[in-house]
């Protein structure tokens, strides 16, 4: 009883924690740090310092020892000037969001952030770490911005928010700890879990051939063409690249005459997850044997096509099928 | 093991440094093979740097610290007392070495390496070992930036750097926590010196005690007086009373010999205004304290013994501070005690038969003892006696009958014993005082140094009402010793400091040194009654001198204020670096360039390269193409060509850009 009316106190102050550091720092694509929002306090080292200073003071008085008093009182004073230089780490430093890769679900997403500082001064040891994610260690000494990749497994389908970004350093000494949560508006697009299903229902195609089935043996080669933005890497003429003769596509023209329309209401009697998922696995499928396709959704149409870029924008859709923005 | 956890190669160099200057200062008072334990350490922990050995398991481990252990045992005799427990840190802070791993483990090294700086002070709180120390903490804080900065894998000079400047932006801070935060006593008692050897005159005498003193230049105590420094020759620093002789060696009378009814010093009676003056005396492990008489104590802690000596309770481990007021023609002990007569009298029935026939015979023909004290004086001035640090050996039988009567060769202490023993013989009550005598003027801050070799034996006569009388026969053999000193009185001996050929005080006649040499005392002396010295009185005085009195209030307001004096400062030094945005040279001209191109009316555009804009400016100022377009394609070559990446020459081509663009002035003509 006594445990769950604590455990609901917790709960409250976290959430009241969580609302003050929103207020004090609210989400940006881009942060600089200053005394608003960084956060200061003596790390366990230097609690265990303190520890050792008082010990050192015991022997200073029962020795009555003038100089183990003053050796004692400048590390005492060492420490409070530690709490100026760990703070100037971190201040005056941007840290800004690039891009998050988008995945599918299960699988980890690289988050990259850059860090800017805003003088000259040497900024060492600065931990980048996200709740759940990989952490990592930087300096930036000799150059002015560094890029800063974490890895972390995301959630369902949509938008997937890793929360704030920790950056904390106990540089000098180790003694104190400074840090600042930053909510970056960095989010990772998540994509539908691709549910494989044995054959495409009801398959509509450009010329209406609802019925047509894919043939076997579709990837006959016909030709090139010049290369054009969003054409699929795997279909570049690597060989012909290499010779000197530009970059150029790989046509297969057994599809190019058929564009496929993968349609929502393929899948009649379906939930809402499961057609995104049925729909996804399709596209996979279609960019995969490099055959053209379309999507269809509510609201939404792709006109077939292929390439990495196509894939992206229909798996894009499917992400965020009912999604209406980001989380923030 | 997480890697940013890892230490740092940069970090493992400073921290065996700091390991290895940190033990130094110790070497004198702990075994040798600490010091083979340390070069083991670091041997270890390098090759497992290299990736040759491995970390040492948990049985090597715990091997390793029974075996110190038991060494420290088997060295010592003991694992309490001050100077075991030292080496057993000693040894712990370098086996930690060998399993340090991770940061956790160079916290643990390094606090300790700071506990150690302090260990040190126990012992020396000399000045050139205090600035020692501060390298020492310097290094240890060295070592612990490094450990905080990731990726450096080379060892880095500069990393003193930042902890000197942390340091130096610390002190001012301690300055102020040191004079202002609160003396209180000891809380308990700690484990004392147990090794370090008693310096000084010891607490009895044989004949050659005192001599050897005399090969020593080491500074005993320093006094400063307040009034006038009364002349060389009347500075008879007592320091101990011997009453008894026992088998040829005097001692003095121990607490419990002594009848309670006499443990008190009689009443003085005192007239007129005394000497005031301040001692500082440098530890001697041995309780007593030196004064001229009669010496009343004016600070705390300080005893007086029932013949009139100053003493401590407990023995000096450290500097001693103390003040002392003195009436030098105060009379001691008018009428004495028939207990004290008795012991003043004591001698060994049997020994040497002929000094007390000499002393009952001279006793005779004297009118009274007065006349008899002198006319034992005149035959050490009349006979051929020699006054000598190098006096030849006396035989265990009847000493003083053979040095009244065959060598006649002897130091102080020779003179004073025999003739006290004549005194005693002849019915006279006497003793022998030990202390120093004389001492050098040190005119820069007025203080007298009293050095080892001052130390002197002289005798007191009880002559009825004047009460103890000092006489000194080794001015009836020696006048120049008392009137200029040992060195002096030795003159051609070559004995003077034969032991410490280097000591400053030998080159008293090199006038630039010596001045150099006193110019050091006063500093010294200053050191140690400011800082070493500092005690509970005086910073009460300073603190009321300073902000009359001391209130809560106050004493909050001072430290609030002096902290914030300097860390502000500080903070907006840091803080300020931020702010400057770094602008190179090239960057400086380029926007100088855009600028005059702005004042004939050809603005730069927000996001337009400078390549655009050159094209654009060159169509529109037609005069100007060629200028334009070098400007701009240097401008590109410098900032994003190879040239930016350190290729040769930018320094010059920068210089070139720079000349062009100041020579640019379109639209003029």
């Amino acid at each position: 009883m006594g445990s769950t009316v604590s455990h609901g106190i917790r709960q409250r102050l976290r959430q009241r924690f969580a609302e003050w550091v929103n207020r004090r720092i609210p989400p940006a694509r881009s942060v600089t740090l200053d005394q608003k929002r960084i956060f200061i306090f003596p790390s366990g080292v230097g609690l265990f310092f303190t520890l050792c200073l008082l010990v050192m003071l015991l022997t200073a008085i029962n020795y009555q020892n003038n100089m183990s008093f003053a050796l004692t009182f400048l590390l005492a004073t060492l420490f409070i000037v530690a709490i100026l230089h760990t703070y100037a780490n971190l201040s005056g430093l941007t840290i800004r969001a690039l891009r998050a890769t988008p995945v599918f679900p299960g699988q980890h997403s690289e988050f990259s952030v850059q860090l800017e500082r805003g003088g000259q001064r040497e900024h060492f040891a600065l931990l980048l770490k996200w709740p759940d994610s990989s952490a990592s260690t930087v300096n930036l000494v000799e150059r002015d911005t560094v890029q800063v990749h974490l890895h972390m497994a995301v959630g369902g389908r949509g938008w997937f928010s890793p929360g704030r970004l920790l950056l904390e350093s106990t540089y000098p000494l180790g003694l104190l700890r400074c840090w600042t949560w930053v909510d970056l508006d960095l989010c990772a697009l998540v994509y539908p879990q691709p549910l494989a299903c044995p054959e495409l229902p009801g398959l509509a195609t450009d010329q209406g051939d609802a019925a047509a089935t894919l043939v076997e043996g579709s990837d006959d080669f016909y030709g090139f063409r010049n290369y054009r933005y969003g054409d699929s890497l795997r279909q570049l003429h690597w060989k012909g690249l290499a010779r000197g003769q530009g970059v150029q596509t790989k046509q297969y023209g057994a599809y190019a005459s058929r564009s496929v329309w993968l349609d929502w209401e393929m899948f009649p009697g379906y939930g809402t997850e499961q057609r995104l998922s049925h729909l996804c696995y399709w596209v996979l499928v279609f960019e995969q044997r490099g055959e053209e396709y379309g999507l269809r959704l509510p609201g939404f149409a792709l006109a077939p096509g292929l390439g990495d870029r196509h894939r992206d924008r229909a798996l894009q859709a499917l992400a965020l099928y009912g999604i209406e923005r980001k989380p923030l | 093991m997480k890697t940013d956890q890892l230490i740092p190669r940069n970090a493992l160099v400073w921290i065996i440094i700091s390991l290895f200057t940190l033990v130094a200062p110790h070497l004198g008072r702990i075994p040798g093979w600490v010091l083979a334990v340390y070069v083991f350490a670091a041997t270890w922990r390098i090759m497992v740097y290299q990736g040759r050995w491995s970390f040492p398991g948990r049985w090597v481990k715990a091997g390793l610290i029974i075996s110190s252990f038991a060494g420290i045992y088997v060295s010592f005799g003991s694992i309490l007392g001050l100077e075991p427990t030292i080496a057993l840190l000693l040894t712990a802070f370098a086996l930690k070495l060998i399993e340090l791993a991770e940061r956790k483990d160079g916290y643990v090294l390094l606090f300790l390496g700071y506990f150690i700086c302090l260990t040190e002070f126990l012992f020396s709180q000399d000045l050139p070992m205090v600035l020692y120390s501060l390298l020492n903490v310097t290094l240890v804080t060295t070592a612990l930036v490094a450990m905080h900065r990731p990726g450096e894998h080379q060892f880095n000079r500069k990393t003193i750097r930042l902890a000197a400047a942390m340091l130096l932006q610390a002190l001012p801070l301690m300055v102020v926590l040191f004079f202002l935060f609160p003396r209180i006593g000891p809380l308990w008692s700690v484990p004392i010196k147990s090794h370090t050897a008693k310096t000084g005159v010891s607490d009895f005498m044989k004949p050659g005690d005192i001599s050897r003193l005399g090969r020593s230049g080491e500074v005993a105590f320093r006094a400063q007086f307040e009034g006038d420094i009364p002349p060389v020759a009347d500075l008879y620093w007592r320091g101990l009373v011997f009453s008894r002789l026992e088998e040829g060696a005097w001692s003095s009378l121990r607490y419990f010999d002594i009848p309670p009814a006499e443990r008190r010093p009689g009443p003085v009676e005192t007239t007129g205004e005394p000497l005031l003056y301040r001692v500082i005396m440098a530890p001697t492990q041995q309780n007593w304290l030196y004064s001229l008489r009669y010496a009343s104590p004016a600070s705390g802690g300080v005893m007086t013994s029932s013949d009139y000596v100053l003493f401590s309770p407990t023995e000096l481990e450290d500097e001693r501070l103390y003040s002392v007021k003195t009436w030098p023609d105060a009379v001691l002990e008018p009428s004495l005690s028939d207990w004290r007569r008795e012991i003043e009298l004591r001698l060994p029935p049997q020994d040497n038969p002929a000094t007390l026939a000499l002393a009952r015979q001279m006793r005779e023909q004297a009118a009274s003892d007065a006349a008899f004290v002198d006319a034992v004086l005149a035959r050490f001035r009349n006979e051929p006696f020699v006054y000598t640090l190098d006096p030849p050996l006396l035989p265990g039988v009847d000493p003083t009958d053979a040095f009244l009567f065959q060598t006649r060769a002897g130091f102080c202490e020779h003179y004073a014993a025999a003739f006290v023993v004549m005194m005693r013989a002849a019915g006279v009550p006497a003793r022998v005082v030990a202390g120093y005598q004389g001492g050098e003027l040190n005119p820069l801050n007025r203080t007298v140094i009293v050095h080892q070799f001052d130390a002197h034996a002289w005798a007191e006569v009880w002559l009825g009402e004047r009460g103890w009388v000092r006489v000194d026969p080794t001015a009836a053999v020696s006048p120049d010793r008392i009137e200029w000193g040992l060195e002096r009185a030795l003159t051609g001996q070559g004995s003077f400091l034969a032991d410490t050929p280097l000591a400053l005080v030998r080159y008293r006649g090199v006038a630039w040194l010596n001045t150099l040499r006193l110019r050091y005392d006063a500093l010294t002396y200053r050191w140690q009654s400011w800082v070493t010295g500092f005690n509970r009185d005086q910073q009460f005085q300073l603190l009321n001198d300073l902000f009359g009195g001391i209130s809560v209030q106050k004493f909050a307001l001072v430290l609030l204020a002096t902290w914030v004096l300097v860390l502000a400062p500080i903070a907006f030094s840091l803080l300020r670096k931020r702010r400057g945005h770094r602008v190179s040279e090239l960057e400086r001209h380029y926007l100088l360039f855009c600028a005059r191109l702005q004042r004939v009316g050809v603005v730069r555009a927000a996001g337009e390269t400078a390549d655009e804009f050159g094209t654009r400016a060159a169509r529109a100022l037609r005069r100007e193409v060629d200028e334009i377009e070098r400007i701009s394609a240097l401008y590109n070559e410098l900032a994003y060509g190879s040239a930016a990446h350190g290729a040769a020459g930018p320094d010059t081509r920068v210089a070139e850009f720079r000349r062009l663009v100041r020579r640019f002035r379109p639209g003029r003509n």
